[in-house]
């Protein structure tokens, strides 16, 4: 059963050189304890797709339409209040940066103990007594201790560790987790990927896992949703979309990836970008949104934009050429 | 933290010291020979020779200089010229009512400027920042005494709410002692709390668009919640500082303001001393200013280490 429908998203900047389509007409769904991956390179839309599920989108400047139905409520439609009793409780989020993203002045205690008693109305001994087990749980060592100490006292992979003790505290149905390995080193990212994958069974939550790094992807995630400019332009579960890419970008997003040891093969080449740049998404894209970058653009995509088709089994891309680009990967 | 606090008092002893300097030599700064200065102009040259002697002023400058000091580390700070009583007890009557100015306004800039400025810079841009700015700029352009007549002509002349001038000391009851002071603290905390709100909305400005602030968001507190503890706590550097600063200004405009509402307090004896050129009260006056400055600066710093962990002392 879905636990989280989205409906044609669609989040838009005022701007003064015009409307910022950031995410424009995106439609998923995450399954109760599923893991979905969102990937797409930077200013593809994928951080504001999460921003905008927990609705932390200023408005103004930005407005968010659609609807993204959340155990059956439409998110959209509920008062601020109603909003604030689901941040943090039944969705919460773990972001990039653990560098910045605690409070400097907050003990770690009093960070993870304020979203306790906020949703769970703990007093404070047992929201300190929970913190402390919270912290246990993402393997903090001495967490008593750990508990009053400030943020700048610990390394960036024990800020994260608190950061998704914060974000588990309340038992969350869904947990947004945003690059949250990307500012940790390569050692300490393996380190916070199978913690979140060990709390995510017992706590039985969904995760959307916004990401660039496909490596990170193809370890985690059950089901992929690749968005370009705003967009999503494929779907498909894990294993067949490394297996069988269908558009044009995702194909491209793959030969960007390094391979381990295959200079030790003979099989090293020069890795493949995409080139050029993501369109403008001020102006209007007439066609496909991929279509300036395309090896294979030809007039029709540029004059007509492609829908989302079926390409495979629970697989769906949006290009008129998939088939064709298929074989040529 | 007690050694951070006794390290910090000892810098402050050479910052004192070069006050002491200047205010000794204020003396000698000041025009002409300071035995005729403080013999006044209808002496005799035997009277400015008697009084050159009875007090040192023909022995070398340090030598007084350090026979100064010693004198005031003993608590002595003098007699006046004028009235002939130690400068240390004409200081002390007078203490009271420039305290409780400063206390009062102090109490009430903090109360009202922050809350505005957190105000101004959650809803920045919005009509409310604008007003709240628009005051701002107002109230710091505004002299204290146009201030202080206005409201002493509106509260107290025409509407007859509060007293237009005077004082009563705390002991005669917490509310007699209020009631003259309300006037004299708002003219007087104009355009300390102009400063003080700009400097909160500026710093944040800053803060709300840190990433833990989304985090707060995040984590579904309530908009006072994140405004008040988690952005106010770490913009709270600055406006502490700026409340520190502000401290020397409340001095400057309390010798206007107690003149204005007639408050017997330490801003008339400086009048009244500069004007009647009573050296040695005016050096005590400056000296105590100084050193509640030098105090003042010492609590910012203890502040700062209660407000932001990474602050080390």
């Amino acid at each position: 059963m879905a636990l989280l429908e989205v409906d044609n998203l669609q989040t838009h900047f005022r701007t003064p050189g015009g409307i910022n389509r950031a995410v424009d007409g995106v439609s998923f769904h995450v399954n109760e304890g599923e893991t979905l991956a969102i990937v797409g390179e930077s200013g593809c839309g994928k951080s504001v797709t999460s921003m905008s599920l927990m609705r932390l989108i200023p408005e103004p400047p930005g407005r968010i339409a659609g609807s993204i139905r959340f155990a059956g409520k439409d998110l959209l439609k509920l008062s601020d209040r109603e909003m604030r009793a689901i941040r943090g409780n039944d969705i919460s989020m773990i972001f990039q940066e653990p560098m910045t993203s605690l409070n400097p002045v907050l003990t770690v205690g009093r960070q993870i103990r304020e979203t306790l008693m906020i949703h769970q109305g703990l007093d404070k001994q047992a929201a300190e007594a929970h913190a402390i087990e919270m912290l246990t749980l993402v393997g903090i060592p001495e967490p008593g201790r750990r508990v009053r100490e400030y943020p700048h006292q610990l390394s960036g992979g024990m800020r994260q560790r608190v950061m998704i003790a914060i974000a588990l505290a309340c038992n969350p149905k869904l947990l947004i987790a945003d690059e949250p390995t990307t500012a940790l080193d390569v050692t300490i990212q393996a380190q916070i990927l199978k913690l979140m994958l060990d709390l995510k069974r017992r706590v039985g939550a969904a995760i959307i896992l916004i990401t660039h790094d496909l490596g990170v992807v193809a370890e985690i995630a059950e089901r992929v949703m690749v968005m370009y400019a705003g967009r999503k332009v494929e779907e498909a579960p894990v294993a067949e979309l490394f297996r069988s890419p269908r558009h044009p970008y995702t194909q491209g997003l793959l030969g960007a990836v390094p391979r381990l040891g295959s200079s030790l093969t003979g099989t090293a080449r020069r890795l493949a970008e995409i080139p050029g740049q993501v369109p403008d998404l001020r102006k209007p894209i007439v066609g496909c949104v991929f279509a300036g970058r395309c090896a294979l653009a030809t007039d029709l995509c540029r004059q007509y934009a492609p829908g989302l088709e079926e390409k495979g089994p629970r697989h769906i891309a949006a290009c008129h050429y998939s088939a064709k680009g298929a074989v040529a990967a | 933290m007690l050694s951070y606090i006794l390290r910090r008092i000892a810098a402050t002893l050479p910052v004192m010291a070069i006050v002491a300097l200047f205010v000794f030599s204020l003396l000698y700064i000041a025009p002409g020979d300071p035995a005729v200065v403080i013999a006044g102009d209808q002496a005799s040259p035997e009277d400015v020779e008697r009084i050159r002697q009875s007090l040192g002023l023909d022995r070398p400058f340090l030598v007084q200089f350090g026979s100064w000091v010693w004198r005031i580390l003993h608590g002595d700070l003098g007699t006046s010229i004028f009235t002939n009583l130690p400068v240390s007890a004409m200081i002390g009557q007078r203490l009271g009512p420039t305290l409780s100015l400063m206390i009062v306004t102090l109490l009430l800039t903090i109360v009202v400027a922050v809350p505005l400025g957190v105000v101004a810079a959650w809803k920045a841009g919005s009509l409310i920042d604008r007003v709240i700015m628009g005051f701002a700029v107002f109230g710091f352009s505004l002299p204290v005494f146009v201030v202080g007549y206005m409201l002493a002509y509106i509260f107290a002349l025409e509407l007859e709410w509060l007293p237009v001038q005077g004082y009563t000391p705390l002991s005669s009851g917490f509310w007699p002692w209020l009631e003259n002071l309300i006037l004299p603290a708002i003219a007087l905390g104009c355009v300390y709390i102009a400063l003080v709100a700009r400097i909160t909305r500026a710093s944040m400005l800053e803060v709300l668009q840190q990433d833990y602030i989304r985090t707060a968001k995040a984590k579904g507190l309530g908009q006072g919640g994140i405004l008040f503890i988690h952005a106010l706590k770490n913009a709270a550097v600055p406006i502490v500082t700026v409340i520190g600063i502000g401290i020397a200004l409340l001095i400057g405009g309390a010798v206007v303001t107690e003149s204005v509402f007639a408050i017997p307090g330490l801003g008339r004896l400086t009048i009244d001393a500069i004007l009647r050129r009573d050296y040695p009260v005016i050096q005590g006056i400056v000296l105590l200013f100084s050193f509640v400055y030098v105090l003042v600066n010492l609590m910012i710093d203890v502040i700062y280490t209660l407000v932001d962990p990474r602050i080390r002392y």
